[in-house]
């Protein structure tokens, strides 16, 4: 079963541990999260030694907070994610001030084909991984190329709609619908995964 | 103050609220809504797993394995210290990256009676012993010394608070100029975009070219060696029209005689005659009174 979808019984089990004080887990979660996440956040940042602060930042931050995780709310990676998608996005944002030319300098978007990942190294390494990110990389990937700048530029640049519709020239309420039906059809196809599961 | 959403709004903006992109009053709306709703904040729930899951969408990039065996022995370095040091957060908005903050508030203190330093437990303890005077003195010390720190602290969350207002002005700036720039680029690069070609009326040869994308009807203009104008005198731009000149607003060259016009002025491709630039008195004319400085015709490069 997807561990994006549903939190694994390995996953409860690491968070239970952590929230024991069972500094063992804290490795444990780092082994099994830290190629996603990195993969994550050098796609914000774009610098290793940035990347690597933003993951030990998240990774304490899930150490410290593991007996607050509500499972209910959501899978561990989710959790971890937007943990760490924040304070990637925070990293950027202070960098801006000084380094303006690094808009330009951001990696730009790759996605992987819907066949895999090729010679690259699962982030998982597990083919339940795989299969999330087959999926979700080809709902990306099927999505129109307008849909797909307007959740790259809010999600990998942390840009408002208001500030969007600024820098593609797009009226405020077109980037909004395109948001919509972007994450909707997005969702959908995550719940694909969710009925491949049961 | 927030303004009211109501239901089938706020579902309309969950996707951005689940992506943080909503801006500030849009946000605080539907966050209130959200407090009473729990269909939405259901839907909110999936939508911020769709939006998380982009994760896996991102190019695979695997840590350096030296740096990732790095990190990892540090987390549980730091693990194990904190475990020895303490328990976990129980406050959710205690949340600290590490011993960093531990180390802000100094011990709370008061002066022995040599003139050194011992910890307020030892001062407590010793409070019956040496009589209320000294449990007075201890009291008024600490009050001081609290009173100190909180002021330091004070000061400090201040100078943070100028710190982030100013970071998210510069921020705003940027994001603006980033806007402009793309802005332009797409006014420029368009499948659609039209070139037109002006030249010169004039021996001095001021020339000019006007980029037209019929598709958002955008307008931007580049002029080269436009003569210097005197006080209270602008450049007009005109779109030429066979119902008339339209204008395409005012401007001033750079010393160098450089200028960019843009402008959005909707136009069908057969309404287009001709591009031209006249001088007319600062802040331009209905209708144009000097003669054209340089002139693009329209039609033959189509």
């Amino acid at each position: 079963m997807p561990d994006t979808l549903v939190p694994a019984q390995a996953d409860r089990e690491l968070v239970r541990r952590m929230a024991a004080g069972d500094e063992a887990a804290l490795g444990a979660l780092h082994d099994r999260y830290a190629t996603l996440l990195h993969s994550l956040v050098i796609r914000i940042v774009g610098d290793p030694d940035d990347a690597e602060e933003v993951l030990e930042e998240t990774f304490w931050q899930a150490w410290r907070q593991a007996g607050r995780y509500e499972e209910g709310r959501g899978g561990l990676s989710t959790w971890l994610v937007m943990m760490a998608r924040s304070r990637a996005l925070d990293r950027i944002r202070s960098r801006r001030r000084v380094r303006e030319e690094r808009w330009e300098e951001l990696p730009e978007p790759s996605y992987v084909e819907a066949g895999g990942s090729g010679d690259v190294p699962s982030p998982l390494e597990s083919a339940q991984a795989d299969e999330v990110r087959r999926v979700v990389a080809s709902a990306v990937a099927r999505l129109p190329p307008e849909q797909r700048q307007t959740v790259e530029l809010a999600y990998f640049r942390g840009m408002s709609q208001t500030e969007i519709a600024e820098a593609t020239g797009q009226p405020l309420g077109t980037v909004k619908t395109r948001a919509r039906l972007a994450l909707t059809k997005l969702r959908d196809a995550l719940a694909v995964l969710r009925e491949d599961a049961r | 103050m927030s303004p009211e959403m109501g239901h089938d709004d706020v579902r309309t903006a969950l996707a951005a609220e689940a992506l943080g992109a909503l801006d500030g009053d849009e946000a605080e709306a539907v966050r209130a809504h959200l407090a009473d709703c729990a269909e939405c904040r259901s839907e909110l729930e999936e939508l911020r797993e769709a939006a998380a899951a982009l994760a896996h969408a991102a190019p695979p990039a695997p840590m350096d394995a030296d740096r990732s065996a790095r990190l990892r022995a540090r987390l549980v370095a730091r693990a194990a210290a904190d475990r020895a040091g303490g328990a976990h957060d129980a406050n959710p908005d205690a949340f600290s990256t590490g011993p960093a903050l531990k180390a802000v508030a100094p011990p709370l203190s008061v002066p022995d009676d040599r003139g050194g330093v011992i910890p307020i437990a030892r001062a407590r303890e010793r409070r019956g012993g040496m009589g209320g005077w000294l449990a007075a003195a201890a009291a008024v010390l600490l009050l001081i010394g609290v009173g100190a720190y909180a002021a330091r602290m004070k000061g400090r969350y201040d100078a943070l608070s100028e710190r982030y207002a100013s970071l998210d002005d510069e921020r705003t700036r940027l994001v603006r100029s980033v806007a402009r720039r793309d802005s332009t680029l797409a006014s420029l690069s368009g499948a659609g975009v039209q070139v037109i070609e002006l030249a010169s009326t004039q021996r001095r040869a001021p020339n000019g070219r006007m980029f037209w994308d019929p598709a958002t009807a955008r307008w931007t203009f580049f002029a080269h060696d436009m003569p210097a104008l005197k006080a209270g005198r602008d450049y007009q731009l005109w779109l030429i029209t066979p119902a008339g000149p339209v204008s395409a607003g005012t401007f001033r060259p750079s010393p160098d005689g450089g200028a960019v016009v843009q402008a959005t002025y909707p136009l069908p491709r057969d309404q287009l005659k001709a591009i031209a630039v006249t001088e007319e008195p600062a802040g331009g004319l209905p209708k144009p009174s000097g003669t054209p400085l340089i002139v693009g015709t329209y039609g033959t490069t189509e």
